[in-house]
C-alpha cells in the first residue's frame, strides 16, 4: 500500500516539480483587503518560509490555501490542477499545522493522528472511530516518527505544547499529503522546542518530498530551516528569494523598521550586538 | 505638566456632573419607565397583603391537622413518585437524543445546512416557549390519561430547551480542532462527530443530569392534568381536604428530590 510506503520506505528523490501554486489570490473583508494579488510557487521537497509583520495577511493566505476560506479572486493549484470545489479527496492532499495545535483535547494522541485518515475512510468509520488495522498501524508509525509512540493512548489535552504540536504533525503525516502548510507552528513554543519542531518539518520535507509552507516570525529560524523565503506586507508579496540571500536589509524593507529587525538579523547571523 | 492636566480633567468631570445633560435625562426616563412597569404589574397581579394575613391562619390550621402523617398509603405514594422519576428520566433522555442533531442545525458556525438555521431556531423557541405542563395537557387529549402523556410533555419542552442550550454552547466553542479535522478531509458530519462531540459531551451530559433533576421537580404537577405520577395523588388529597395525606406526599417528594439532587450533583462533579 503506497500510503504505508511513504512513511516506512525511503522515498524517491524529490522531483523538482511545482507542487503548490498560488495564483493572483485576493481576499477582501468588508473593511479591508487581507490578501492582494498574491502569487508564488512551492516545489516538492521545498521548504518555504512565509514572513511578514502581524496583520500582513499570512493567516488569511493559509486559510485560503487550506480551503477554510474562499478567496474573492485567484486560484490555488496542486500539481497544476486547480482546486475549485474542495472535495474530501482534494482537501486531504494539503495538510495543515496550526499555531494552537488544534487537537481534540479529550481524544487520545492516536485518535487525533487517525483524524488524518478521515479523508480516506468511509464516513461511518470516522463517526464511530472504527478504523481498520492498517490505518491504525499507519497512525502509530506516524506517532513513532514524531517520537511519541509511547504516548499513543494519552489524552491530547494532557500533553505538553511541544508534544501536542508533534501529534499535530503526525496527523498531517497520516494524511500522506503533497503539501503541509503550517501557520506559525512554533509561535506558542519555547526556542528549543521550536527548533525541534522545525527540524521535524524539514525532515518530512526532505525525506518524503513534501512541499512545506511555514509562516514564522523569527527571522533566524526562517534562515536556518527554509530553502526560500516569501515576505508578505499589507497583503502583498514584497520579497521572494533564496533563504541564503535573505539579510538584514531585506528584512528591514519587509518590516519597515531597521532598528528592531537589525538586531534580530544580526543575532541570527551570529554577529555580536554592539 | 501631568498633574495640572489631570487636575483639569477632574475639574471638567466635576462640572459635567452638575450639568443637566441628555445622558442624565435619559437615565431619569429609564428609571421612571421601570417604576411605571412595577406599578402596573402590582395592579395586574392583584397583590393584596390583607388576604395573605387572613389566609395564613388557615394554612396553620391545616398544618396542625397534618400530624401524624398517613403512612398506610406509603407504598402507593412511593410507586407514584417512582413513576414521576421514571417519566422525567425517559422524557429527558429522549429530549437529549433529539436535541443533539437539532442543536447542530441550530449552530450557525457548524451547521451543514445554513438555510435551516432560522427555521430550526424558531421551532426550538416554540418548543421551549410551551411548558411541559401545557404539552402534557395536549398529549393527555391525544394519547389518553397516564404517564406516557407526561413523558411526551417533558420530552417536547426539554427538547427545545436542551437544543437551544447545546447550540449556544457550540456557537461559543473553539472551532480549531473541528477545522483541523475538516482540512484532513473529513465530511461535515464526520468532523462534528469526531472533533466537536467529544469536547462538548461532558457539558451535554452534565446539563442532561441537571434537566432530569429539574424535570422530576417540574413533573410532580403533571398528574394534576392526568399525565401520571405523584401529582394525581397530590390533587386528590387536596380535593378531599386530606391534609395528613397531602403533607405526607409533599414530604416524600422533598426527600426524593433532595436525594436526586445529591446524586446528580455528585455525578456532575465526576464529569468535570
Amino acid at each position: 500500500m503506497n500510503v504505508g510506503k511513504a512513511i516506512t520506505a525511503p522515498p524517491d528523490p524529490p522531483a523538482r516539480r511545482i507542487t503548490l501554486e498560488v495564483k493572483n489570490l485576493t481576499k477582501r473583508y468588508s473593511t479591508r483587503t487581507a490578501v492582494e494579488n498574491v502569487s508564488f510557487q512551492v516545489r516538492a521537497g521545498e521548504f518555504l518560509a512565509l514572513l511578514g509583520p502581524s496583520g500582513a495577511g499570512k493567516t488569511t493566505l493559509f486559510r485560503c490555501i487550506a480551503g477554510l476560506t474562499t478567496p474573492e479572486f485567484g486560484a490555488v493549484t496542486l500539481s497544476a490542477v486547480e482546486l475549485v470545489r474542495r472535495r474530501r479527496r482534494e482537501r486531504r492532499r494539503i495538510a495543515v499545522v496550526f499555531q494552537q495545535f488544534n487537537l481534540v483535547g479529550r481524544l487520545s494522541a492516536l485518535d487525533n493522528v487517525l483524524a488524518g485518515r478521515l479523508g480516506f475512510v468511509p464516513a461511518w468509520r470516522g463517526m464511530l472511530r472504527r478504523f481498520q488495522r492498517n490505518d491504525v498501524l499507519l497512525a502509530l508509525e506516524c506517532l513513532a516518527r514524531v517520537g511519541l509512540l509511547d504516548r499513543a493512548q494519552q489524552r491530547a489535552a494532557t500533553l505538553s505544547g511541544g508534544q501536542q504540536q508533534r501529534v499535530a504533525i503526525a496527523r498531517a503525516l497520516a494524511q500522506n499529503p503533497d503539501v503541509i502548510v503550517a501557520d506559525e507552528p512554533v509561535a506558542s513554543l519555547d526556542p528549543q522546542i521550536s527548533a525541534d519542531i522545525l527540524e521535524l518539518l524539514q525532515g518530512i520535507c526532505r525525506r518524503d518530498g513534501v512541499a512545506v509552507v511555514c509562516s514564522l516570525h523569527q527571522l533566524h529560524l526562517a534562515q536556518a530551516y527554509a530553502d526560500r523565503i516569501v515576505g508578505l506586507a499589507d497583503g502583498r508579496v514584497m520579497i521572494d528569494m533564496d533563504a541564503a540571500k535573505f539579510d538584514a536589509q531585506v528584512a528591514a524593507k519587509l518590516y519597515g523598521s531597521v532598528e528592531v529587525i537589525g538586531v534580530e538579523a544580526r543575532r541570527s547571523s551570529g554577529q555580536p550586538s554592539p | 505638566m501631568t498633574t495640572s492636566s489631570a487636575a483639569d480633567a477632574l475639574a471638567a468631570m466635576e462640572s459635567g456632573a452638575r450639568r443637566w445633560s441628555v445622558r442624565r435625562l435619559r437615565t431619569w426616563l429609564v428609571a421612571a419607565f421601570i417604576l411605571a412597569f412595577y406599578v402596573v404589574s402590582w395592579q395586574l397581579a392583584k397583590v393584596d397583603p390583607a388576604k395573605l394575613a387572613t389566609g395564613l391562619p388557615k394554612l396553620g390550621h391545616w398544618l396542625a391537622q397534618a400530624w401524624p402523617p398517613k403512612l398506610d398509603e406509603l407504598p402507593l405514594i412511593l410507586q407514584r413518585t417512582a413513576e414521576t422519576v421514571a417519566m422525567a428520566l425517559i422524557g429527558t433522555t429522549v429530549a437529549t437524543l433529539l436535541a443533539i442533531p437539532t442543536a447542530v442545525l441550530a449552530s450557525r458556525n457548524v451547521t451543514p445546512w445554513p438555510a435551516l438555521y432560522y427555521p430550526v431556531r424558531w421551532f426550538l423557541n416554540g418548543l421551549r416557549g410551551i411548558d411541559s405542563f401545557v404539552f402534557a395537557l395536549l398529549f393527555v387529549a391525544a394519547v389518553g390519561l397516564g404517564p406516557f402523556a407526561g413523558v411526551l410533555g417533558i420530552a417536547f419542552h426539554t427538547w427545545g430547551s436542551a437544543a437551544k442550550f447545546f447550540a449556544d454552547h457550540v456557537e461559543s466553542v473553539n472551532l480549531g480542532p473541528f477545522e483541523a479535522v475538516e482540512t484532513a478531509g473529513a465530511g461535515r458530519w464526520t468532523a462534528i462527530a469526531y472533533a466537536l462531540i467529544p469536547d462538548v459531551a461532558p457539558v451535554m451530559l452534565s446539563t442532561t443530569l441537571f434537566w432530569w433533576e429539574f424535570n422530576v421537580r417540574a413533573s410532580t404537577v403533571l398528574g394534576v392534568v392526568g399525565a401520571g405520577g405523584i401529582g394525581q395523588e397530590l390533587k386528590n388529597s387536596m380535593d378531599l381536604l386530606d391534609f395528613a395525606r397531602l403533607f405526607t406526599i409533599i414530604a416524600v417528594i422533598l426527600v426524593v428530590v433532595t436525594l436526586l439532587d445529591q446524586l446528580s450533583g455528585w455525578l456532575r462533579r465526576k464529569l468535570v
